[in-house]
């Protein structure tokens, strides 16, 4: 991992948040959720030039060779513009489970098309049930032909339609593998989504063509660490998600007046939001410290992720909803912002795992 | 005494070097386990650190201090932490003294300082009354200048140490004709004088922490106001200021979860002991709880990173907050983990015991030091900066406002 010094970091955060500010703006948000793609090409192209696409790629292979402090960091931005894009997908899930898997072949081929933004790549885990564990996992590999063929259903797939290249866990035999697979070769549907900014896909693989990806241990562990940073990510995101909601509510709360005055003086609304500060705050705190265990490996690391899961989940949902309640009407209608993040905070909420199945992996690291 | 003149100007290693040379003459590390049964041990101790100008090195040479600035006054600390030793950094935590030396007079400050840093004199706070919570800006106890001394009449309660308090920091009413927070004055109070009646407060856990204080008739030597007459109110948010800073602090100790980190959660362990550590459900909110107490913990720790680098924190004002919610939540969490075992107190049932006192003990964190409604009003108004609430009585004399 290169070596990045706060300064450093701090400059990246201000220069994302300043190209989200000219290119995901709510207008732009809305554009970019109408269109089939789900994200802006343009906007994509400009974050890989950043570095983005491939900020915890290694260095070796085109990637700006960050870790999860950095990356929780963009995502904090990204979660506060609402940002649509295939980052958490290809260039954290993907990349990283390529990274965990160490097959060089494989790393060689694709790592560098996934930092420069140029190629797309997503990794099919679950099946229909929607769990992101061994346990949901339905796809199954036989040996055919000198090669290998994939059956079965995965679901929920990240940006699985928008997929250059797609990374798919599968069971062979009593064993787990990943496959590479050319999207072209499966049946993708795009699923609708309750979150207009994100994309899910649902595949099928009928005798499909796959090929077989070296790991040199658990395949599981490798799964596992892909996921680890992936909810480092997503933490940051709803951290920065919950505090801009907050934000912007708090601003409303002093414009707009009722009983001749601002209905952010009247108590009812002050101890919401006050309610609200100490969460957002906590999963800001919860996000970097997930962020912070990880890159430094600590032995509370995992307990940690897991914490940041649910904790930042359940922030931005409450604050998300409370957020509505606190405008009244005119957050009820289409045309303001706040469903948006309610909607992106409940797909938030359930995607690699729900808050109650996080408590309890919580409980259990914790030696319950 | 050694050199008394002011260690302002020397460089820090040159400091830290001083005081640890110091500390190595004559710190006795047995002096500090004989706290409690003190031989004369503990309170010789203090009075040399004092004696030393080691207790309040911030303040002003003329009285006990060497003129520090607040990051080598933390140098001392850091030296006096290293080896154990008590009694420096008054500057900072003192309440008493460190009110006394803003806004006493000359005479109070000649009189009292010395013993109060020496900890010879015990001393308790005047503030809340029966009709005066949250609102404390709405105290009815009179003071009235009688030649030489103000008179006093009127009730205090919610006040700790009062029954062995020399002094109590009082803030009471001298002028009724003006606007509540423009009618009050600051004084210190002999509380050893027959107007003085002190009452122990019954506590909901049975306990008695507190005492309701009577004043009839008490008289108070007019050196002993502190700031102008009629100027209580900033002498008070004065002293507010350095209590809530030593209580932010308090917040940060064993109950924040750090401490609490080795060994095993406390909550686990008793879902274990009763049985019930399969419950999913328990399960559930054994790991909420734990995750309200980390994440304070987290919060914390980030405030104080911030403030360290020199920015402000949001997150500072949250602590109390969160800590009622950890108390109740926890007290909640045991009572439900228990089951039918709650309804049991007495020393065959600790745990019952535990869960049920908590419970009730947690009101002291969302009730005391200004409640959770009113914490709720400060970050709202000071951190977020929405409006105040119109008060109705803000510009009426005090005379005209309704009480009860």
């Amino acid at each position: 991992m290169a070596t990045i010094s706060a300064e450093e970091r701090g400059a990246l955060r201000d220069s994302v948040r300043r190209l989200l500010a000219d290119h995901s703006a709510e207008a732009d948000v809305r554009g970019t959720m109408e269109t089939e793609a789900g994200y802006d090409a343009e906007l994509w192209r400009k974050l890989a030039e950043m570095g983005i696409a491939g900020l915890v790629v290694e260095e070796d292979f085109g990637g700006a060779g960050a870790g999860p402090l950095e990356l929780e960091l963009v995502m904090e931005e990204a979660g506060a513009a609402l940002l649509c894009s295939p980052l958490l997908a290809s260039g954290v899930l993907a990349a990283e489970l390529l990274r965990a898997l160490g097959d060089d072949d494989a790393k060689r081929r694709l790592l560098p098309g996934i930092a420069a933004g140029t190629s797309i790549a997503s990794v099919a885990l679950t099946g229909d049930a929607g769990t992101w564990t061994p346990e949901g996992i339905s796809v199954t590999a036989t040996e055919a032909e000198g090669g290998w063929r994939l059956k079965g259903k995965a679901s929920y797939v990240i940006h699985g339609q928008n997929a250059d290249v797609l990374l798919v866990v599968a069971k062979a035999g009593d064993d787990l593998q990943v496959y590479e697979v050319d999207p072209k070769a499966a049946a993708i549907a795009a699923l609708p989504t309750f979150d207009h900014t994100l994309r899910l896909a649902r595949i099928t693989f009928v005798n499909t063509r796959a090929r077989r990806l070296a790991a040199r241990g658990s395949v599981w562990d490798a799964v596992q660490q892909a996921l680890n940073l992936a909810l480092v990510g997503l933490s940051g995101e709803q951290a920065g998600g919950a505090r801009r909601v907050l934000d912007f509510t708090v601003d409303y709360a002093k414009a707009r007046i009722q009983f001749g005055r601002a209905i952010g003086s009247f108590q009812a609304i002050k101890h919401m939001a006050s309610d609200l500060l100490l969460e957002s705050e906590s999963a800001i705190s919860a996000a970097r410290n997930a962020a912070r265990a990880l890159a430094e490996d600590a032995p509370d690391a995992d307990a940690a992720i897991s914490l940041a899961a649910f904790a930042c989940a359940d922030a931005f949902s409450t604050t998300t909803a409370t957020a509505i309640q606190m405008h009244g009407g005119i957050a009820f209608t289409w045309a303001h912002p706040a469903h948006l993040y309610l909607r992106r905070a409940r797909a938030d909420a359930q995607l690699f795992g729900a808050p109650a199945y996080y408590r309890e992996r919580y409980i259990r690291q914790l030696g319950a | 005494m050694d050199d008394a003149a002011s260690l302002a100007s020397v460089s820090d290693d040159h400091l830290r070097e001083k005081v640890a040379s110091w500390l190595k003459a004559n710190w006795d590390p047995s002096i500090r386990d004989n706290r409690q049964a003190d031989g004369g041990g503990y309170s010789a101790w203090i009075a040399k650190v004092v004696e030393a100008r080691w207790a309040a090195p911030r303040w002003p040479v003329q009285w006990f201090g060497r003129g520090l600035s607040n990051e080598q006054g933390r140098i001392v600390e850091q030296e006096f932490a290293r080896v154990g030793a008590p009694g420096t950094g008054q500057d900072r935590t003192q309440l008493y003294a460190n009110t006394l030396l803003a806004k006493g007079t000359e005479a109070l400050k000649a009189k009292l300082i010395g013993p109060i840093l020496r900890g010879e004199i015990v001393m308790c706070l005047l503030y809340s009354e029966p009709g005066a919570g949250s609102d404390l800006a709405g105290v009815r106890t009179r003071a009235e200048l009688h030649g030489d001394h103000y008179v006093v009449n009127g009730q205090k309660v919610w006040t700790s140490t009062a029954a062995t308090a020399d002094y109590g920091m009082l803030i009471a009413r001298t002028n009724w004709d003006v606007p509540k927070h423009a009618g009050l004055s600051f004084f210190f109070l002999p509380m050893k004088q027959p107007g003085v009646e002190v009452r122990p407060l019954r506590q909901i856990t049975d306990e008695s922490h507190f005492n309701e204080v009577f004043l009839t008739e008490a008289t108070v030597p007019a050196e002993n106001l502190l700031g102008e007459l009629g100027q209580g109110w900033s002498v008070l948010q004065t002293a507010l200021a350095y209590e809530r800073s030593v209580m932010g602090e308090g917040a940060r100790g064993p109950r924040s979860g750090v401490a609490e980190a080795v060994g095993e959660e406390p909550l686990i362990a008793l879902a274990r002991e009763a049985g019930v550590l399969s419950d999913p459900v328990l399960r559930q909110d054994i790991a909420r709880v734990i995750a309200y107490k980390k994440l304070n913990a987290l919060n914390t720790a980030r405030a104080k990173a911030d403030l360290a680098q020199g920015t402000s924190s949001p997150v500072m004002s949250l602590g109390k907050l969160a800590m009622s919610r950890i108390l109740h939540e926890e007290a909640r969490l045991r009572t439900a983990i228990l089951g039918a075992g709650s309804l049991l107190e007495g020393c065959d049932h600790p745990r019952a015991e535990d869960a049920n006192f908590l419970t009730l003990n947690a009101y002291f964190t969302s009730i005391g030091g200004g409640t959770d409604q009113i914490q709720r009003n400060i970050i709202g108004e000071r951190v977020l900066g929405l409006p105040k609430e119109p008060e109705v009585d803000r510009d009426v004399p005090f005379r005209e406002v309704r009480g009860g």
